[in-house]
C-alpha cells in the first residue's frame, strides 16, 4: 500500500538517498536499521513529508504522491512518532495532541476545552496513559512524552479513512522494560488499522517485532531481510559493510593502562537530581566508559568534570591536587578537554575558520599583550590538518562547512594540540560515517598510547565495549556495576543491559 | 563565484550603486569634496554605530547608546572648565562604566541585553537630567577651542572628524581582528555554547563588549557636544535607531558573529547617502521618513545573509 | 506553596503590591480613587499597545513599529472623523471601525514584509515604524488635528465609579485579548510558535500564516491604543505614538513575558503596564524630582525581570 521506487535525494555535496526501494503492506511492521549517517533519517523525512524526493516515485495505494509538508503526509495517513523532543514544552498535553487540528473543537471562534480534553483522554487511553490532558508537557517524564507522541499520531485513526503508516523513531530508547512491552503490545493490536515503520538500533527488538527488515548503508538499502531469516550478526555485518569484529574497534591496539598514574579522581560526588555518590579513578592511558540509558546521568558527570556543573558534595582531584574553582576555563588550564555531544553547537564554532577553532581553547599561548600571533596559529592548524588528515581546503576554511568527521577531528585537534591529557568524549562518533568513526577509534587508541586518559560516553554499547579498558554502568545517577574490559575478555551486550535498565 | 560568496559583498555593492544613482541624478553629488564632507558629517553617528557593532557582534544590542551620549554632552560641558582636555578621559571612563554595568546586568542577572541596556539607558538619562538641571548648557568658546579645537576644522580638505572616525575605526578593527578579545567576541557571537565549552571566560568578554560600546557612545557624545559647543540631556536625540540601522544595513546581523566594524563603515555611509539623496532628489520634507523606511526595507532585504538563519524570527 | 516556580510566576504582581504599599506609606494620598483614576488614564493607551505587542513577543518575535502605526492610526482616525461629520453620534462613528481596519492593514503589511522578504521582525518592524511616521507626516503635513467632539471626549471626561469611560473600554479590550490568547486557535498557536517553531511546523502548523495574523491582530490593538490616546488629549499628530515603543515593550517584559517567547500573556502585561505607570505616578506623588524617574524605572525593570526569570533553564542570554 505504501511504496518507494528508486527514490533519490541529493543535498549540496551529498548524495543522501540512492535509488531506495521500500515497500510496506497493510498491517505490516517493517524494521529500518543502519548506522548513524546511513540515511535513515533522510529516508524517514521523505516518507513523512519534511523533505521532498528529487528522483523516483512515492506511491500510496499504487498512485504516485508528493508530500510538500508533514501536514500533507498526515492527511494521507502517514504520521511520525518523534523521539520525545518534538512536543512543544510550554503547551498542555491536549494542545500538543491536536496542534494544527484544533478546528474540530472550535465553536463560534472559541475552543471547547472540555471536548478537546475528552477527545485527548480517548487518545491517551489508546496508549494506556492516565494523565490529565491539561498537564503542561514539560512536567511529564521522558517515557510519558513518548507515549503522548504516539497518542498524537494515533489521532490519524479518526481523521483519515483507510490505512495508516506510522513511523517510530527509536521509540524504546527512553522507555523502561514494561513500557517497551506495552508499546509492542499496542503496535500489534493496532495492526488492524496501521502499518508501522520501526527504527531502532536495538537489533534484537527489531528482529522480534518486524515482518521485514530493511538495512541501510551509505544512503542505499543494502538488504531486505524477511523475518525468520534475520540474525543479529548478519544484519550487523551488512550495516557496517563487513565483519564487526575486534579489528573495527582497534582492539589489537588496546594496551594496558598505567595503574600507577591517576589523572583524575572523583570521590563520592553527588548532585541531587543528576547523579549520586560517584567515585572513580582515571589512569594515564585508560579509556573509561560510562554506559547507561538516556538521562541516567552520564552527561552530567562529564559536565561536572569539565567545570560546567558543580557537585553539591564530594571531592574531585586532578593530577593529584584538589580541583579548585568550578569553571571550565580553570579545568582547561589543568589539562581537561571536552568533546561535547552536540558537535555543531558546542564542539565547533561554525562561521569561524579551522585555525580559529583549533586555538580557541589555548589562545593565551598565541597572544602577546593581547595581540594574536595569527601566523603561528595558522602554522599549528596546518600541522594538525596534516597529522590527522583533516579534509579542509585550507586552515582558513569555515569549520561549519566541513563534514562531521572532519569537524570532530578539529575538535580533537583543539584539545590534543593544547596538551590536554584528560579528554572527555561525549558521543564522539554520533552522526559520523563509518570511515570517520574508524578515524575516531584510531585517535582514541593513539591518545591512550600517549598517556592520555579518556572518559567516554559512547554512541552504542558495542562501541563502549570495543573501546574501553573499564566500564561503569550508570543507572539513575548511580554507578551500579564495574567491568574490566581487556581485549578478548570483554563483557557482552546483555551483561550491560541487565544493569542499565 | 557562488551566490553565497557574492552575498558578503552586497553591502558595499549597494553603497556604490546608491552613490551612482544619486550621482546620475545630480553629478555635483559625486564631487570628492562633497563625498568627503558627507562622510565627515555623520562622524558622531558612525562612532556610536561602531560601539553598537560590538554589542550586536556578540548577538546582543545596546539601546543605552543614545542616553549615554546624551549624558556625555552634559558631563563634558560641566567638566570642561575643570579638567580641560582631560575631561575627555572622564566622560570616556563614565561611558565605559555604564556599558560595563549593562554587561554585568546581562551576564550576571541574565536580563536580556535589550532590556538591560534600555534600563541602564534610563539611569544615564536621569544622571544627565540631574547634572544639567534639565536645561541646555553651553561651553565657553575659548576653553572649548583650546581643549578640543583639534576635533573640528579640516586639513587639506579632509575634515578632522573624518580622521577621528577613521582612527577609531582602525582601533576597533584592530581589537576585532588582531586581538584575543576580538576573537573571543566573534566566538561568542557565532557560537556562544562552543566558546563556553572551550573554556573561555565568555562573561568577561561580553561585559567588555558592552563597556566598549558605552565608551564609543561617550566619544560620539563628546564629539557632538564639541561640535555644538554645549550639552543637554536630549542633544543626541534621534541617533539610536539610525545607528542600529547603520550596523544592520552594513551586514552585521542581530544574531551576531559575522560582519564587523568595517561593515558598519559601509552601513553608516549607506545611511548618509540615503539621507543626502533626499536633498538631491528634491524629496519633500514630509515624505522623507517614508522614503527612508522603504529604502531601509529594500536595503535590508538585499543585504542580509539568510544562509545562517535557520529560523527568521 | 512558595516554591521557586511560584515565586517566579507571581513576582511581577508582588513587585506591584510592594510599590503600592511603599508609595502609600510615604504618602497616603497615593491610595485614593482620584489618584488611581489618574494612573488608569495614563495606562490605557499604553496598555492597548502593550497587549498588541504581547502577542508578537509570545511568538518570540518583536514589533518596533508601534510608534509609526499609532501615528498613522491617530491621524487617519482624526481625518476620517472630521470628514464623516466630526461627531460620534453620527456617521463619525464609522471612523472607529475604519481605523481598526487601518491598524489591521498596517500590521498585516508589517507581518508580510517580515515573512515574505524573510527579514527578522526587529528590522522589518523598525523600518515599518519609519514608514508609519512618514505616512502620518505626509497626511498632516506636520500639523496637529484637534478632535473636539464632546461625545468622543466623554471617554475621558465622563466618569463611572470614579474612573473615566476609556478605562472600561480598555478593560473590554483586555478581556478580548485574553479571549484570543486563551480560547482561540490562533492565540494558542502563538504559544506553539514561541515554544518551538520548528516543532510546530513539523506538526503541520502554517507558521508564516500565524505570524502574519499575529502582526495583524497587534495592529488592531495599536489602532485602539491610538484612538484612546487621541481621546486622552484631544489631539492627533505625528508624535502621538512617541515613547510608546520602549514603554510598551518594557511593560510586557516587566510583567513577566519572556522576550524569547512561549510564556506569559496579557494578564502579565496588565501588571507590567501598571508597574511602569505606578512608578511614574508614585514618584510624583511622593515628591521625587521627575529626573530620577527614568533611572528608578530602569533599576526596577532590572529587578522585576531578574525576579521573574527562570535562570535554571537558561544556558545563556543575549
Amino acid at each position: 500500500m505504501f511504496e518507494l521506487r528508486k527514490v533519490e535525494k541529493r543535498f549540496p555535496g551529498v548524495h543522501a538517498l540512492k535509488g531506495i526501494d521500500f515497500k510496506i503492506g497493510r498491517g505490516e511492521i517493517v524494521g529500518l536499521v543502519g548506522e548513524n549517517g546511513a540515511g535513515k533519517s533522510t529516508l524517514m523525512k521523505v516518507i513523512y513529508g519534511a523533505y521532498q524526493h528529487d528522483g523516483g516515485e512515492v506511491l500510496v495505494d499504487g498512485k504516485p504522491v508528493r508530500f510538500h509538508s508533514p501536514r500533507e503526509a498526515m492527511d494521507r495517513g502517514v504520521g511520525m512518532v518523534f523521539q520525545e523532543q518534538s512536543l512543544i514544552p510550554n503547551l498542555t498535553v491536549m494542545e500538543n495532541v491536536f496542534l494544527g487540528y484544533e478546528k474540530q473543537f472550535v465553536r463560534f471562534g472559541k475552543i471547547d476545552w472540555k471536548r478537546m480534553a475528552e477527545a485527548t483522554r480517548h487518545q491517551l487511553e489508546k496508549v494506556k496513559l492516565a494523565i490529565d490532558p491539561a498537564t503542561v508537557t514539560s512536567k511529564l517524564s521522558f517515557a510519558q512524552r513518548q507515549l503522548v507522541e504516539l497518542a498524537k499520531v494515533l489521532t490519524l485513526e479518526e481523521r483519515v479513512d483507510g490505512n495508516l503508516v506510522i513511523l517510530l523513531d527509536e521509540p524504546t530508547s527512553v522507555l523502561a522494560k514494561e513500557e517497551i512491552e506495552l508499546l509492542f503490545t499496542l503496535m500489534r493490536d493496532l495492526r488492524k488499522r496501521a502499518s508501522f515503520i520501526f527504527v531502532s538500533h536495538r537489533l534484537d527488538e527489531v528482529i522480534e517485532l518486524s515482518d521485514r527488515i530493511y538495512v541501510m548503508k551509505d544512503g542505499a538499502v543494502v538488504d531486505a531481510v524477511e523475518s525468520g531469516k534475520a540474525e543479529v550478526e548478519a544484519i550487523q555485518r551488512k550495516m557496517v559493510g563487513r565483519d564487526i569484529n575486534r579489528e573495527y574497534y582497534r582492539e589489537e591496539k588496546q594496551r594496558p593502562y598505567d595503574e600507577g598514574k591517576v589523572l583524575l579522581e572523583l570521590d563520592a560526588i553527588s548532585l541531587p537530581g543528576r547523579y549520586k555518590d560517584i567515585s572513580l579513578k582515571l589512569h594515564a592511558g585508560e579509556v573509561l566508559c560510562l554506559v547507561g540509558v538516556e538521562g541516567a546521568g552520564r552527561e552530567a558527570i562529564l559536565r561536572t568534570v569539565f567545570g560546567l556543573l558543580a557537585p553539591q558534595t564530594g571531592k574531585m582531584s586532578i593530577h593529584g591536587s584538589p580541583a579548585g574553582a568550578v569553571s571550565a576555563s580553570q579545568r582547561v588550564a589543568h589539562g581537561i578537554g571536552y568533546v561535547p555531544r552536540e558537535r555543531k553547537i558546542e564542539g565547533i564554532v561554525s562561521g569561524m575558520s579551522v585555525f580559529e577553532n583549533m586555538t580557541l581553547s589555548q589562545m593565551d599561548k598565541y597572544t602577546r599583550a593581547g595581540v594574536l600571533d595569527i601566523a603561528a596559529e595558522r602554522k599549528l592548524a596546518r600541522d594538525w590538518i596534516k597529522r590527522l588528515s583533516i579534509k579542509a581546503s585550507s586552515e582558513n576554511a569555515d569549520c561549519g562547512n566541513l563534514s562531521g568527521g572532519n569537524q570532530q577531528k578539529v575538535v580533537l585537534a583543539k584539545w590534543r594540540s593544547g596538551g590536554s591529557d584528560i579528554i572527555l568524549l561525549d558521543h564522539p562518533t554520533r552522526g559520523l560515517d563509518i570511515g570517520a568513526k574508524e578515524d575516531v577509534y584510531d585517535m582514541v587508541r593513539e591518545m591512550s598510547a600517549a598517556g592520555v586518559g579518556v572518559v567516554l560516553v559512547a554512541d552504542t554499547l558495542e562501541e563502549a565495549i570495543g573501546l574501553s579498558h573499564t566500564i561503569a554502568v550508570v543507572k539513575d545517577g548511580e554507578i551500579k556495576k564495574w567491568y574490566n574490559c581487556p581485549p578478548g575478555a570483554k563483557p557482552s551486550l546483555y551483561d550491560l543491559i541487565h544493569y542499565m535498565i | 563565484m557562488t551566490l553565497d560568496r557574492l552575498k558578503q559583498h552586497f553591502p558595499w555593492v549597494t553603497l556604490v550603486v546608491l552613490i551612482l544613482i544619486v550621482g546620475a541624478m545630480d553629478p555635483n553629488f559625486l564631487r570628492p569634496q562633497n563625498l568627503v564632507e558627507l562622510a565627515g558629517d555623520i562622524a558622531p553617528l558612525f562612532i556610536m554605530a561602531l560601539g553598537m557593532t560590538l554589542a550586536i557582534y556578540i548577538g546582543g544590542i545596546d539601546l543605552s547608546a543614545q542616553s549615554v551620549a546624551n549624558m556625555t554632552t552634559v558631563l563634558a560641558t560641566i567638566t570642561l572648565p575643570l579638567f580641560g582636555v582631560f575631561s575627555a578621559l572622564v566622560v570616556i571612563a563614565v561611558g565605559f562604566l555604564f556599558g560595563a554595568v549593562s554587561g554585568l546586568v546581562t551576564t550576571r542577572l541574565k536580563v536580556p541585553s535589550f532590556i538591560a541596556t534600555l534600563a541602564v539607558g534610563g539611569i544615564a538619562l536621569s544622571v544627565g537630567q540631574f547634572a544639567s538641571g534639565q536645561r541646555a548648557l553651553y561651553m565657553d568658546a575659548g576653553q572649548r577651542d583650546r581643549a578640543f579645537g583639534w576635533m573640528l576644522g579640516s586639513t587639506a580638505g579632509i575634515p578632522h572628524e573624518l580622521v577621528l572616525s577613521l582612527v577609531l575605526l582602525a582601533f576597533a578593527w584592530f581589537i576585532q581582528n588582531r586581538m584575543k578579545a576580538g576573537r573571543i567576541l566573534k566566538a561568542v557571537g557565532a557560537g556562544e555554547l562552543a566558546a563556553v565549552a572551550s573554556g573561555l571566560r565568555v562573561d568577561r568578554y561580553k561585559i567588555l563588549a558592552f563597556a566598549l560600546s558605552g565608551m564609543f557612545a561617550a566619544i560620539a557624545g563628546l564629539l557632538f557636544s564639541v561640535k555644538l559647543s554645549g550639552g543637554s540631556p536630549t542633544l543626541a536625540e534621534g541617533f539610536l535607531l539610525p545607528a542600529i540601522v547603520a550596523v544592520l544595513v552594513g551586514g552585521t546581523p542581530l544574531t551576531g558573529g559575522v560582519g564587523g566594524v568595517l561593515n558598519t563603515l559601509i552601513g553608516a555611509m549607506i545611511v548618509a547617502v540615503v539621507r543626502a539623496s533626499m536633498l538631491y532628489l528634491d524629496i519633500p520634507a514630509t515624505s522623507q521618513q517614508i522614503f527612508f523606511g522603504i529604502v531601509l526595507i529594500v536595503a535590508i532585504a538585499l543585504t542580509i545573509d539568510r544562509s545562517k538563519m535557520r529560523i527568521v524570527k | 506553596m512558595l516554591t521557586q516556580d511560584n515565586l517566579q510566576k507571581w513576582a511581577p504582581l508582588l513587585v506591584l503590591v510592594v510599590l503600592v504599599v511603599f508609595f502609600t506609606a510615604v504618602n497616603p494620598n497615593f491610595l485614593s480613587i482620584r489618584n488611581f483614576a489618574r494612573i488608569a488614564i495614563a495606562s490605557t493607551p499604553a496598555l492597548m499597545i502593550a497587549v498588541g505587542v504581547t502577542f508578537v513577543i509570545l511568538m518570540g518575535s518583536i514589533d518596533l513599529s508601534m510608534e509609526g502605526s499609532v501615528a498613522v492610526c491617530a491621524v487617519l482616525f482624526a481625518t476620517f472623523f472630521a470628514a464623516l461629520g466630526g461627531s460620534l453620534a453620527g456617521p463619525g462613528l464609522l471612523a472607529v471601525p475604519a481605523t481598526l481596519l487601518v491598524g489591521a492593514v498596517f500590521g498585516a503589511i508589517n507581518g508580510l514584509v517580515h515573512v515574505k522578504l524573510r527579514i527578522p521582525s526587529f528590522m522589518a518592524s523598525l523600518s515599518m515604524g519609519f514608514v508609519g511616521i512618514g505616512l502620518s507626516l505626509l497626511i498632516t503635513g506636520g500639523d496637529r488635528i484637534l478632535v473636539e467632539d464632546p461625545l468622543f471626549r466623554s471617554l475621558l471626561t465622563v466618569r463611572l465609579g470614579g474612573f473615566p469611560l476609556m478605562t472600561y473600554v480598555a478593560i473590554v479590550a483586555l478581556l478580548a485579548g485574553w479571549f484570543i490568547q486563551n480560547h482561540t486557535t490562533i492565540g494558542r498557536n502563538f504559544y506553539a510558535v514561541g515554544g518551538g517553531e520548528d516543532l510546530a511546523h513539523a506538526s503541520g502548523l502554517n507558521v508564516n500564516k500565524v505570524r502574519v495574523i499575529c502582526f495583524l491582530i497587534a495592529g488592531v490593538f495599536y489602532a485602539l491604543g491610538a484612538m484612546l490616546a487621541v481621546a486622552q488629549i484631544g489631539i492627533a499628530e505625528t508624535v502621538t505614538g512617541r515613547n510608546l515603543m520602549f514603554v510598551s515593550i518594557t511593560s510586557v517584559v516587566v510583567g513577566g513575558t519572556a522576550l524569547w517567547g512561549g510564556s506569559g500573556g496579557v494578564w502579565n502585561t496588565l501588571i507590567g503596564v501598571l508597574i511602569v505607570n505606578v512608578i511614574g505616578n508614585g514618584m510624583v506623588v511622593i515628591g521625587l524630582p521627575s529626573y530620577v524617574q527614568d533611572g528608578v524605572l530602569g533599576l526596577l525593570v532590572i529587578t522585576a525581570v531578574y525576579l521573574s526569570t527562570d535562570r535554571r533553564s537558561l544556558s545563556f542570554v543575549k
